[in-house]
Parts: structure tokens; C-alpha cells; sequence
């Protein structure tokens, strides 16, 4: 089997060039999202041809072994995850790829792995995945192919938000087309995901997966190691999986051309707040926050801050932001981040300090509820900064908050706590003006303006069915270049 | 071979047993809950380290072999 | 020399023997159930929570898994005693066995019952880290059978039970212990309501039943033929 003759789905021959449609230049962008609409399943072939497996072996019968060329492609080009985390993709295919055919337990069988693909989404400001997986499903989906060939899965699942029923119902139908037309070596399963904020955390998803609740688990042991039913699991956001499509047809080169060295690629990002037109913008890496914004229009108002990164990046204060390049390592070192591509730009009308604990207090109902310090603690930096933003900021609250913060940090059994409490140390950091007004006189302003950072109404919290993400997503504007 | 303390968050219920058999290096925090102070344990004070492992009535005091750091 | 047993009346004269092994039988069974009583009591200790100044955490459990130890060895002497005394026809697989003894067979019973998830709560408790928290849990709360059949057992087989000291004694452990259990079911209500009031439910109704019983069944005369302890004939008879 595709040893010396053609690949039995593909029907590629080994030694075949990738792909023998014509390679888009590499500083064109969009390259995820298509200019023209979405991309049904004919456009989709017509536009990147079949499936560029690498032929060495079907998963299904994962005993013949990994498929290693995709998996030193993806670490030649550089691609990190698009989830949020920004782990090197290549690195974790190969952490799963090593595991595979490992017993699942000790009274298991030996075993492929798992390949689940997230586009659950349950950051409020976020939209990327959802506009992903309207416009260009098959490219994710060609994704999850080509990363279980790599890592010798024999099953793969879709996750996505339950709310959204007609796009379960249309992905699913995407892949039945797929598998009529011999397109998917692996079946893929398309699984709503109940939940909230934390559902679509890795090991959160998984849990999901074995028949339990969308809570996060204590780890080790991360997935990669031991996730669905006991099997080295493959835990990678939808974009990340479109990206891995790309790089398989046009390869690593053409994939880092545009970037930087330390944050290769391309990248979807929401952009929201005072711009003109907010919405989902695929970048390149590096690229200007002041361009970016332009990209959106342009200020929609003057404005003061900008939040990197959602609820798990941190505040820049601009003007200076204006210059900070957008990628995950630039961000982070200014003190924010990129996370999963979430911008959103505050209006000098509104009140800093007002959103950070708007926002603290609905993750404070957000968390899964499983760990003290969490459950407890995030509760408790919402309590500290709505009294310093909406009664007194006197120094005794100041210090708790500052007291407060390294005290949730980190001590929860996932990454959850970790958000607020970066936010909120941003805050204090960025608003400093705001919090010496605050303090010699009692709220400003500001803390009237309406809410632009997302936060739903009637916000449940974890455990119970069905999610409620109200209001608050940006439209889903497409831009290019 | 040096040892790391961990304390498994979702497990833990806030007894506070750990706090009283180890106070050199756990101390609670304002819910109850342990904040180990290191990472590292001193061989001196590995058999309390045992006995508060074993003493937590949840199972949530965990002591473990320093392992090399694994991706992701 | 003969006694008459003391639950005895005109049915049933028991013959003791000059052996003292039949009054360390009973004896170490109170003692057993006087530690099982305090076992249970800190075991409940704990899971309330209780600190004092002069009683931190630590001690309640600690004296806990030191206590259930003292009462495995007294219970050990209880069942060695009660095998050994030739007179009753108590052999070694009737301890573990229960209802098979043709001495006061259910009441016997209830104490081989409770014999045998004691040995399954030490033995899982000694291995517990490598058992892993889950099953070690799942065993545990069968000390909430493990205790009143015991307390049954030593009502209903007992042949001092009419004796005004052992049923204060009795009635102390049982104040204690239900005491403590209302505690534990109390804090944190309402969270878990179900599973509390349910509780509450269950214990009321074993009270009122177990009263009722006592009532009208040991401290009734004529107690011990009723209980099925064999007549003399064939007391002599038995293996």
C-alpha cells in the first residue's frame, strides 16, 4: 500500500509534486478564508485539489506505522497552535505520533490515537473558528486527514459549539460528501460540545469525549499522552488544522515566507471595539497594530487601550500599542498576548478598569468550579476591582488586589484562574491614570460608557446543558488585503 | 533523586491536615486551600512529606519523583 | 456448675461450664463495640471537620486508623474466644460465613457480616494510595452498614442485653455516633439535599425499627430460644 504503487484514496502516486494545482504567491493573502464566498465541497477541489496524503500507510491500520514527512513539515515550517496555547504544532504531532500503538492502560490493547479538532470557541470576543468552518470547512477537514495519517489515527472527531445547529448539521453533511467521494481515509465524527467557557479547553474536551462531563481535568496526563479512551490523543484548534492543509500542499517555505522567524505564517484574528469595521481579518504575523487596525477601518472614536489576546491576554496602552507587532511572542513580551487572535480597542469614553471587572466577574461564573482557588479566588479579584472601580479605590484594596493575584495564579488544575488574573494585573499596570482618578475621586466617567468587551447576559455556569453565550460576537466582516 | 510536592486542585477539599503535618513548606491560603511553598523538598523533611501525603483525607497531597519536563 | 443465662427464662437453661472463655467472648464484644463506636465517631470527626485549639486536624485521623487497629484486636479475641468455648457450636467458617451457624444463626450472622466489611475497610484503607481514591472511598461507606450490624449483632446475640449497664452502654455508643451523623448530614446543607434528607430518612427509620425490635424481642423474656439458641440436647451433639 503506496509503497510502490498509487495511494488507495488519493490516488497519488509516491514521488507525485504535492499538488498540481498553481502555488498562490505567498504574500497573498487571505489564504484561509476564500475572497469569493464559502467554499462548498466542489469549489473546495476545484480550488486545492484531493488530499495530499503522504501514502505511507493507512491509519485505519495503524500498524504499519507514522507517517513522518508530514510531521517534519509541519515542524520545518514553524506553524504554531491557533488555539490560544501557541505550542509548536509539529512538536505535538510528534509527542502523539511517538505514543501511538502504546497499550491504552494496563488491561488495554495497543491502540492508535485520537486526532480532535476544536472549534468550540467559547471566548465571547472571539469569532474566527465560526467564520473558518462557514467559509472554508474542507480545508480544516482536509486538515484532520492529513494529521491522522501523520499520527496514526484511526478516528477523529469535529468539536463545535452546540448552539449553533445548522452548522453541526452542515459540517456533518460536509463530511458525508467527503466519504462518498472517497476523500476521508478516517471517519470523522462532527460532536456538539454542551458547555461553557472552559468546555473547549484541551483536556476539557476530552473528558467530554470519554462520556464525561466538559470539565478540565487534572493533569498529567495531558492528552497527548493519555486522552480518548486511554489513546495519545491529537488536540489542535480548527485553524491550526486549515494551516496544516496549506503547508501540506505548498509547504513549509511558502507557508513562513510571510510572518516572522518567531511567529511564522499567517493568522485569523478578531478585531473589535472603537474600529469602523469590526469583525475576522486573516493577518500576517508581525504585522502593525496600527495597520491592522487601519485594515478595520480605522478608529471608529479616540482611544485609549488595547486588549490583546481576549480574556487571557492583558492591556497596552496606547499610543505606544500602535507600533506593537501582532504575534504571540511580541505581544507577550509587551505583557500581553495574541491568544487565540482576539484585538479589541478601547474608546477613551469608557473606563478601564470598569471592563477588566465586568469581565473577571462573568469568567468568576465561568469556572468549572472544581478547584478552591479558583472558584474562590477569581470570585474574589471581581469583588476587590468592581470596589475599586465603582466605590472607593483606597490603597487597602489596591494592595489585597496585588496580594490577591499570585495567590490564583496558577494553583488551578488548568489555565482558567491564569486569565483574569493577567487581565487584572494588566489593568492596574495600563490604568494607573485611571485608578489615581478613581482614588482621589470616586468613579469617572467612563463607567457609565456601555460594555465593549463581550460578556453575556445570562451567563450559566458550568455543569449545566447547554451553553448561553448571549450577545456580543463581532459581525463576521471579512477583510483582505 | 529529589522529590516534587503537588497538590491536586480539584481533589482537594481544604482539610488543611497537610498544612499541620508540613508547615515548612505548605501553608494555606485565605479559603482553606495549600500553597506549597516550593517545588524542591529537602530530604529531612521527606518522611513528614510521606506521612501528610497519607494523612490527606482526599488522596490530593501528591509526592513525585522529579520527571523531565514533557511537551505540550 | 450452673447458671442460668441471664436472657434465659423457663425454656432454656444453659449449662456453662467453670470456663472463663464464654465471659471473654461477651466482654471483649462490648469493648469491641465500644471502639468501633469511637473509630466511627472520629472517622465522622473528621469529615465534619472538627479543630480545636488543643485538637488540630491531624490527631482525628491519625487516632482514627490507631483506634479501628485496637478494635481489630479485640474483635480478634471476641471471634477466637467465641470459637474456641467448646459449649457454643461456633466453628471458624461461621465468622466469615454468615447464617450458617447453628447458633442464634442470624444474629451470628450479622456479627460475620460485619466481621468481613471490617477486613474489607482495613485492608483497603491500609492500601489506599495505591488503590487509588475512588474504590478506597466506595468501601468505605460500607462502615455505615458495618456499624449497625455490628450494634444488631451484639443485641440480638448477646446474652447480657437485658443487663441495665450494657444497654446504657449500648444506648451511649448509639446517642454518639447518630449524634454525629446528624452533625455530618447538617453541614452543608442544602448542597446535595437529595442525598441528605434521604440519609436523615434512613437512619430515622433504622432507629425506629431497631427500638421497636429491642423492645419486643431481647428484652422480652424468652429471648434466647426465640433468638434460636440450640437446646441443650443438641448443643451436645454438634461438631
Amino acid at each position: 500500500m503506496g509503497k510502490a504503487g498509487r495511494h488507495p484514496v488519493s490516488g497519488q502516486r509516491e514521488g507525485d509534486a504535492v499538488s498540481r494545482r498553481p502555488v498562490p504567491a505567498p504574500e497573498q493573502l487571505p489564504r484561509l478564508i476564500p475572497a469569493d464566498g464559502p467554499l462548498n465541497f466542489a469549489r473546495h477541489i476545484d480550488r486545492y485539489g484531493p488530499v495530499p496524503f503522504r501514502g505511507y500507510g493507512d491509519p485505519r491500520d495503524w500498524r504499519r506505522g507514522v507517517t513522518d514527512m508530514l510531521i517534519t513539515t509541519v515542524e520545518r515550517s514553524g506553524l504554531t497552535g491557533r488555539g490560544g496555547a501557541g505550542f509548536p504544532a509539529g512538536k505535538k504531532m510528534r509527542s502523539v505520533a511517538d505514543r501511538q500503538g502504546r497499550r491504552s492502560g494496563f488491561f488495554g490493547s495497543p491502540a492508535g490515537s485520537v486526532v480532535v479538532a476544536n472549534g468550540v470557541e467559547s471566548e465571547p470576543a472571539s469569532g474566527k473558528d465560526a467564520v473558518l468552518l462557514n467559509r472554508a470547512p474542507h480545508l480544516v477537514l482536509d486538515g484532520i486527514q492529513l494529521a491522522a495519517e501523520a499520527v496514526g489515527a484511526p478516528e477523529a472527531y469535529l468539536c463545535v459549539a452546540s448552539e449553533d445547529e445548522r452548522l453541526t448539521q452542515r459540517l456533518a453533511a460536509a463530511v458525508s460528501e467527503r466519504e462518498r467521494a472517497g476523500l476521508n481515509q478516517v471517519p470523522v465524527e462532527v460532536m456538539p460540545v454542551y458547555g461553557s467557557y472552559v468546555a473547549s479547553e484541551e483536556s476539557a474536551l476530552v473528558n467530554y469525549l470519554n462520556e464525561g462531563p466538559a470539565l478540565p481535568v487534572f493533569v498529567p496526563p495531558r492528552p497527548f499522552e493519555r486522552g480518548v479512551r486511554g489513546r495519545p490523543t491529537l488536540v489542535n484548534n480548527v485553524e491550526t488544522l486549515a494551516h496544516i492543509a496549506l503547508i501540506a500542499r505548498y509547504g513549509p517555505t511558502w507557508f513562513a515566507a510571510i510572518g516572522t522567524p518567531d511567529a511564522p505564517g499567517s493568522a485569523l484574528v478578531t478585531i473589535g471595539g472603537c474600529v469602523q469595521r469590526p469583525g475576522v481579518y486573516e493577518i500576517p504575523l508581525g504585522m502593525r497594530m496600527g495597520d491592522l487596525i487601519r485594515l478595520a477601518g480605522g478608529l471608529a472614536e479616540r482611544a485609549q487601550a488595547i486588549l490583546a489576546g481576549g480574556y487571557f491576554g492583558g492591556w497596552m496602552a496606547l499610543p505606544d500599542a500602535m507600533d506593537a507587532p501582532v504575534s504571540g511572542p511580541a505581544l507577550r513580551k509587551l505583557g500581553a498576548g495574541l491568544g487565540s487572535g482576539i484585538i479589541v480597542v478601547l474608546p477613551e469614553s469608557a473606563c478601564g478598569l470598569a471592563e477588566t471587572a465586568r469581565v473577571v466577574r462573568y469568567l468568576g461564573t465561568q469556572s468549572a468550579g472544581q478547584c478552591g482557588p479558583c472558584v474562590n479566588g477569581v470570585p474574589a479579584i471581581a469583588d476587590v476591582l468592581e470596589h475599586i472601580t465603582w466605590k472607593r479605590a483606597d490603597e487597602r484594596s489596591i494592595r489585597w488586589a496585588s496580594r490577591l493575584l499570585p495567590l490564583v495564579e496558577g494553583r488551578g488544575a488548568c489555565h482558567f484562574p491564569n486569565g483574569p488574573v493577567a487581565m487584572a494585573r494588566s489593568a492596574l499596570r495600563v490604568f494607573g491614570g485611571d485608578l489615581r482618578y478613581h482614588q482621589r475621586h470616586g468613579p469617572c466617567p467612563g463607567v457609565r460608557h456601555r460594555p465593549v468587551l463581550p460578556v453575556p447576559q445570562a451567563a450559566r455556569p458550568p455543569g449545566e446543558q447547554e451553553t448561553a453565550r448571549g450577545g456580543g460576537r463581532p459581525p463576521v466582516v471579512l477583510g483582505t488585503k | 533523586m529529589s522529590h516534587i510536592l503537588r497538590v491536586n486542585p480539584i481533589r482537594c477539599d481544604a482539610h488543611g491536615v497537610c498544612a499541620d503535618l508540613l508547615p515548612e513548606l505548605i501553608e494555606l491560603d485565605p479559603w482553606g486551600y495549600p500553597v506549597i511553598e516550593s517545588d524542591r523538598m529537602p530530604d529531612a523533611l521527606l518522611p513528614h512529606a510521606r506521612r501528610a501525603v497519607a494523612a490527606c483525607p482526599t488522596l490530593a497531597l501528591l509526592l513525585e519523583r522529579e520527571r523531565r519536563r514533557a511537551g505540550a | 456448675m450452673t447458671s442460668v443465662a441471664s436472657a434465659g427464662g423457663a425454656g432454656v437453661i444453659v449449662i456453662t461450664s467453670s470456663s472463663p472463655i464464654w465471659y471473654i467472648t461477651r466482654a471483649t464484644g462490648l469493648v469491641s463495640i465500644v471502639l468501633l463506636t469511637g473509630t466511627m465517631a472520629l472517622g465522622l470527626l473528621s469529615a465534619v471537620r472538627f479543630d480545636a485549639a488543643t485538637w488540630p486536624r491531624y490527631i482525628t485521623g491519625a487516632l482514627h486508623r490507631n483506634l479501628s487497629f485496637v478494635a481489630l484486636v479485640f474483635l480478634g479475641l471476641h471471634i477466637i474466644t467465641a470459637v474456641a468455648d467448646s459449649y457454643t457450636p461456633i466453628s471458624l467458617p461461621d465468622v466469615v460465613i454468615p447464617f450458617i451457624s447453628s447458633y442464634r444463626p442470624f444474629w451470628l450472622g450479622l456479627g460475620s457480616i460485619a466481621f468481613d466489611l471490617m477486613i474489607a475497610l482495613i485492608i483497603t484503607s491500609l492500601v489506599r494510595t495505591r488503590l487509588g481514591y475512588r474504590s478506597w472511598r466506595l468501601v468505605h461507606w460500607g462502615v455505615y452498614l458495618c456499624w449497625p450490624v455490628a450494634v444488631i449483632h451484639g443485641l440480638g446475640i448477646g446474652t447480657d442485653t437485658r443487663t441495665r449497664w450494657v444497654l446504657s452502654l449500648t444506648c451511649a455508643c448509639v446517642a454518639l455516633v447518630v449524634g454525629l451523623i446528624i452533625w455530618r448530614l447538617a453541614q452543608g446543607w442544602p448542597s446535595n439535599a437529595g442525598v441528605r434528607a434521604a440519609s436523615a430518612l434512613t437512619l430515622a427509620i433504622v432507629l425506629l425499627v431497631s427500638g421497636v425490635w429491642l423492645a419486643n424481642g431481647p428484652l422480652q423474656p424468652g429471648w434466647a430460644k426465640r433468638a434460636g439458641t440450640p437446646s441443650p440436647a443438641s448443643v451436645k451433639g454438634t461438631p
